[in-house]
């Protein structure tokens, strides 16, 4: 009997369908993911199962039974969830986290020793040595998805949920979750998660179910189905090359920003760099190896001194915030719910934000910023409800997208765009990759950070690598390979030989 | 952190007004604790305390004062506290409210600490060894006196209260009994608090609602030149504005001669003087000074408000 | 695909009054109504012309102050120290008015002078206030709360706990700015509702509210998007000071003077009405006509307890607490969407 069994599971949102006939089945001891692009509907999917919102018709059953409708009733039946964006309070530490509303005790005191000791053992199992009394809100992204793992274990559940595991988490962490998941699955857990990162995919799930549109379009064992195949199914139509080709008979420009010996706090420690007009400058490294903050300290959002900075040839200071744009040097955030969009503003204003504040111009006319968001919407081709909406409404890739928007109508020379496609389905992925290529043959300057190796490596004409806030390696042409790359990052010395 | 802030603006202040006084080798210390200058009357009570104090100090030298203003019945309980911690002689206190205060001055009291308090009584009687009050009955009764005699015929008037306090409660009661089975007819009776803003805003108030309004007891002088200021506004004649405390401006218009004001009801804070001195000449003479002193509260009309009028105090 | 219903959302143009579409937005509003509905059935006078326009006039006064606090609030700030702050100005612009009469005369160069004055003053104040949050880092509730302190010590100190009165030969020649009228309509109100509309103009449709918004919305968005977040945020705080400064302009001929009480409880009432108004009090969104409104709703509140007389004085309070709760509720009748 299967662990989990949908039948016929539909929702609706009003009269908006969500989900149409949803057959699925996990078994015990299986891992299953599932694929699509966004808004096909899986977060929803997800959240019937977790117990979050009820389907609107069609039966759910858990281990023979009627699956539980609440969230509590869930969690007591053995579902647990993993959200996408965190639930965790910033200001509590992370034992507290792990035991949020299930804290064990003593007597009528907590018991904050045995929930430390838990915490730790639960995280070491997971391969993170996070302290359990650290706060939140002082350890990064990644370490915020650790213990939001962490949390779900703690549950003992047997149906695991997760949404974009991995979204934030380096290949070394990313790969012992992997390990941990398969623990779970040996033990008889069963596991249901949702990804873009389709070599991921392949890589730990037992079977692939790809929706699209709201139904389930193909199920297939991960032996059985390449990341092509996987992608042609979610978009329904077959595929070109994912990554964009360039114009190859472009020599490489000038040099637009030249910095020697940049420091900043404990982050970056002497990073010198050049970037030229009209390449894509791959940044690669592990997850805290200083990527984000060399260029926040480059552009002024964080603190940092240099040797000596010159743009366009000319010697000068480290600009501020504001400075930095107006010499037309832009940073796209990776964080683009907390430092790009205000989500709670319209789209409109949001697109215009940063145009606006440079424009110098007092009024502001809604008529204009309204024609520039129906070409933005047109040529980027976003999916919004309706014009009004909320940035905050918009899916991860709509969101996304909104946020090049913005940065590109100010019409910067150098766009740095900080993990341009994290959370992002392939479809808008590919949108972002040809907007990146064609900037880069207007004779734009273009960083690119990413998590995802490949990406680099599809993208970048050059690659710099980082290690513990130091550049550690510069790679180009026929150089520009994973291992290369992973060598540098993990400061090895000899050539790998294989991977 | 708030309360440090506070306290080290507090001891700003009393230094820029020009007199830190601390405590050293002297014959006597004596602490006074009254409350801050919150609104005008207080702000007068303020002003003389300090002045007598000076005096004091310039003619016993052998004396030495600590002076706290407190702007809560609360904070006055820690500021007696912390003088008696510094071991004063004798402590004169004003108490915010009566029955709050009764714990700490009993506690001073059984360290052997002489009492005098001002203005109103504690909680408990004969807990003081010397008293120096007005008397808020005959403030009261003075005013229903007042308007008896002015409209013998019968009048309509309105009330004014103020702060919600034990103070204003006696009056108030000392008023209506005063004009039980009289032919004043008392339209209303809100709160003004004393103060000249509020006073202004209910008298307009006021003379929406009742289109004859003979007089007005505004409960002090503060909320009686709001009253005055409306009644301005609105044109309306024949309305008398009775007040209260004997503040300077208001005995001024009384002394000229006004439209609208022609007595006050002399309840100054220049009571604490008299404590002030007295404790000070126990301490500095050794004469025994016991008992209970209660001034009357006159009315100040024409003919006497030139003996009333302060016009360098800033009440 | 998905509906692109194309909605210009074009913004209120011009004055304050313009209303919005949803009930979220008519919450104050409707308070508004339903509380002058009560007057209307409880008090014969209350819809008279001279009742209305005395709660008006009255009201503009605290109007203003609440105007800039708007400001403040919107950005993500908070400003407790109006109150004391308009005791100061007024209490020092009586004195510089008593001291220049030599100089300047008694008629409207002296007036100017002195409006100008007090506006220096505020703005001043707002700026130190400005300053020490923005660069000097330290969390407005406690900047604030210490101004508000300072600037009542030194008041209390120059009247040595009095009052400070003009001179009389200024009485009459200040008297028009509060108790004048204009076509009918009395000063304060005229100059509440020139500010108001000047105030939800740059709210919505001048670069600068944008950016107030912007920065109590999400202070990293801005920084991040080339706002000059200091600079925005310090202004708001001047602006608040300005306010004040024109506030107490107004209210120093009512009585002629500024006493010990002058100021107090002003910061609250302020920010009662710009919450009741509809702007969130973390920050990201300001409706200066919500604040208009609010204090006319603080304002009819008072008017009606005094002009009824079936509450007891005692619990006038309560009914001023159940007023603004149930006028915030009626806000907040639509769940976020």
């Amino acid at each position: 009997m299967p662990m989990l069994a949908l039948t016929q599971l539909f929702k609706s949102y009003g009269d908006v369908p969500v989900l149409k006939g949803i057959d699925l089945s996990v078994e015990q001891g299986e891992v299953l993911a599932l694929v699509g692009e966004n808004g096909a509907g899986k977060s929803t999917l997800m959240r019937i199962i977790a117990g979050l919102a009820p389907q609107s018709s069609g039966t759910m059953d858990f281990e023979g039974k009627r699956a539980p409708q609440t969230l509590r009733e869930a969690e007591r039946a053995g579902v647990v969830m993993v959200h996408q964006e965190f639930c965790l309070a910033p200001h509590l530490t992370v034992s507290e986290n792990v035991f949020l509303g299930r804290e064990l005790t003593k007597g009528i005191f907590t018991d904050r020793q045995a929930m430390e000791k838990a915490s730790a053992d639960i995280l070491a199992k997971l391969g993170s040595y996070v302290s359990p009394r650290a706060r939140l809100q002082d350890l990064p992204v990644s370490d915020w998805q650790m213990v939001e793992l962490a949390k779900a274990f703690a549950r003992e559940p047997k149906l695991i949920l997760m949404d974009e595991p991995t979204a934030v988490l380096s290949g070394t962490e990313a790969n012992q979750l992997f390990d941990r998941i398969r623990l779970f699955r040996d033990e008889g857990g069963s596991v249901v998660f949702t990804s873009h990162r389709l070599d991921e995919v392949k890589a730990i799930a037992n079977r692939i179910a790809v929706l699209r549109d709201g139904q389930i379009v193909r199920v297939a064992r991960a032996s059985e189905i390449s990341e092509n195949e996987m992608a042609e199914a979610m978009v329904g139509r077959p595929l070109s090359e994912i990554y964009p080709v360039r114009q190859k008979t472009k020599t490489r420009g000038e040099i637009l920003v030249d910095v020697i010996g940049l420091n900043s706090a404990n982050a970056v420690i002497d990073a010198s760099l050049t970037i030229h007009k009209g390449e894509v400058l791959g940044i690669s490294g592990l997850v805290g190896s200083g990527r984000t903050e060399l260029f926040e300290a480059l552009l002024g959002l964080r603190s940092a001194s240099c040797h000596s900075f010159e743009l366009n040839g000319q010697r000068r200071a480290l600009p501020h915030a504001r400075e930095a744009w107006q010499l037309k040097l832009a940073y796209l955030t990776e964080d683009r719910k907390g430092k790009g969009l205000l989500l709670g503003k319209s789209l409109s204003e949001n697109i215009a934000l940063t145009k606006g504040a440079l424009s110098g111009r007092n009024w502001i006319s809604h008529r204009v910023e309204n024609l520039d968001l129906v070409t933005v919407v047109k040529e980027y081709d976003i999916r919004a409800g309706n014009y009004n909406a909320t940035a905050g409404s918009l899916s991860g890739g709509n969101q996304q997208k909104i946020l090049i928007a913005k940065t590109l109508a100010t019409d910067p020379d150098l766009v740095v765009f900080d993990e341009p496609t994290r959370g992002v389905d392939i479809g808008a992925k590919q949108q972002i990759y040809e907007i990146i290529a064609r900037l880069a043959d207007a004779g734009k300057a273009i960083v690119v950070i990413s998590s995802e190796m490949q990406e680099i490596v599809g993208l970048s004409d050059r690659v710099v690598v980082m290690r513990r806030g130091q550049i550690s390696g510069e790679l180009t042409g026929e150089k520009i390979q994973e291992s290369e790359i992973i060598r540098f990052a993990m400061g090895l010395q000899e050539e790998l030989t294989h991977v | 952190m708030l309360r440090s802030l506070k306290t080290a603006l507090v001891a700003a202040a009393m230094m820029i007004a020009g007199w830190g006084i601390e405590a050293n080798a002297a014959d006597a210390v004596i602490g006074v604790s009254i409350p801050a200058a919150t609104h005008g009357w207080t702000g007068g009570l303020n002003y003389h305390t300090k002045r007598t104090i000076d005096t004091m100090k310039k003619a016993f030298p052998n004396v030495d004062f600590v002076l706290t203003t407190s702007s809560s019945a609360t904070q006055q309980v820690n500021d007696i506290e912390d003088m008696v911690a510094r071991n004063i002689n004798a402590l004169i206190v004003l108490p915010f409210e009566s029955d709050p205060l009764t714990q700490p001055v009993k506690a001073a009291k059984a360290k052997g600490i002489f009492i005098a308090t001002v203005d109103r009584g504690l909680g408990e009687e004969g807990i003081e060894d010397l008293y120096v009050g007005g008397d808020n009955p005959q403030y009261g009764r003075a005013a229903a006196e007042y308007f008896k005699k002015k409209f013998p015929d019968g009048g309509k008037i309105v009330v004014m209260r103020g702060i919600p306090t034990a103070i204003d409660n006696i009056r108030i009661e000392a008023f209506n009994a005063a004009l039980k089975g009289t032919k004043i007819d008392v339209l209303d009776m809100q709160y003004a608090n004393w103060n000249p803003d509020k006073g202004f805003e209910v008298m307009q108030d006021y003379l929406q609602r009742f289109p004859k309004i003979d007089g007005v007891w505004a409960g002090d002088d503060d909320a009686a030149l709001g009253a005055i200021e409306a009644i301005k506004q609105a044109g309306r004649k024949n309305v008398t504005v009775l007040g209260g405390s004997g503040m300077n401006k208001v005995v001024k218009l009384v002394k000229d001669g006004h439209d609208m004001v022609d007595a006050d009801i002399f309840y100054p804070p220049t009571l604490i003087i008299p404590a002030i001195e007295l404790v000070t000449m126990k301490f500095a003479t050794q004469a025994p000074i016991n008992g209970r002193y209660v001034l009357g509260s006159p009315l100040i009309t024409k003919d006497n408000a030139v003996e009333y009028y302060f016009p360098d105090a800033p009440y | 695909m998905s509906d692109v219903t194309l909605n210009t959302t074009g913004a209120p143009t011009g004055s304050g009054l313009t209303i919005t579409r949803t009930l979220e937005a008519m919450g104050p509003l409707i308070a508004l109504i339903l509380l002058m509905i009560i007057g209307a059935l409880t008090s014969g006078t209350f819809l008279g012309a001279e009742n209305l326009s005395n709660v008006f006039t009255r009201s503009a006064i605290i109007g203003i102050i609440a105007i800039g606090a708007t400001f403040v609030i919107t950005a993500g700030g908070l400003d407790l120290s109006v109150g004391s702050l308009s005791a100061l100005v007024a209490g020092v612009t009586i004195l510089f008015l008593n001291h220049s009469v030599g100089a300047l005369g008694s008629g409207w160069l002296l007036i100017s002078a002195g409006i100008l004055f007090s506006i220096l003053v505020g703005a001043a104040a707002g700026f130190l206030n400005g300053y020490m949050i923005v660069k000097g880092r330290v969390e407005a509730f406690i900047v604030t709360l210490g101004a508000m302190g300072i600037f009542r010590s030194i008041i209390t100190w120059l009247s040595d706990g009095g009052s400070i009165s003009l001179d009389f030969s200024l009485r009459d020649a200040a008297r028009p700015i509060y108790y004048g009228q204009v076509g009918g309509i009395a000063v304060p109100i005229i100059v509440l509702i020139v500010m108001a509309v000047i105030g939800e103009v740059v709210l919505r449709r001048v670069r600068f509210g944008r950016h107030v918004a912007a920065i109590g919305s999400n202070r990293h968005v801005a920084l991040y998007s080339a706002i000059p977040v200091n600079r925005v945020r310090i202004l708001t705080y001047v602006i608040q000071g300005f306010c004040v400064a024109v506030a107490t302009v107004i209210y120093v001929p009512r009585l002629g003077a500024a006493t010990p009480s002058t100021g107090l409880m002003w910061e609250l009432e302020a920010i009662a009405a710009v919450i009741i108004g509809g702007t969130a009090l973390s920050g990201g969104f300001g409706r200066i006509w919500g604040t208009v409104v609010g204090v006319l709703i603080l304002g009819f509140i008072s008017n009606i307890l005094n002009l009824t007389g079936f509450v007891s004085p005692y619990l006038n309070g309560a009914f001023q607490g159940a007023i603004i709760i149930i006028a915030v509720l009626l806000q907040r009748d639509r769940s976020q969407g």
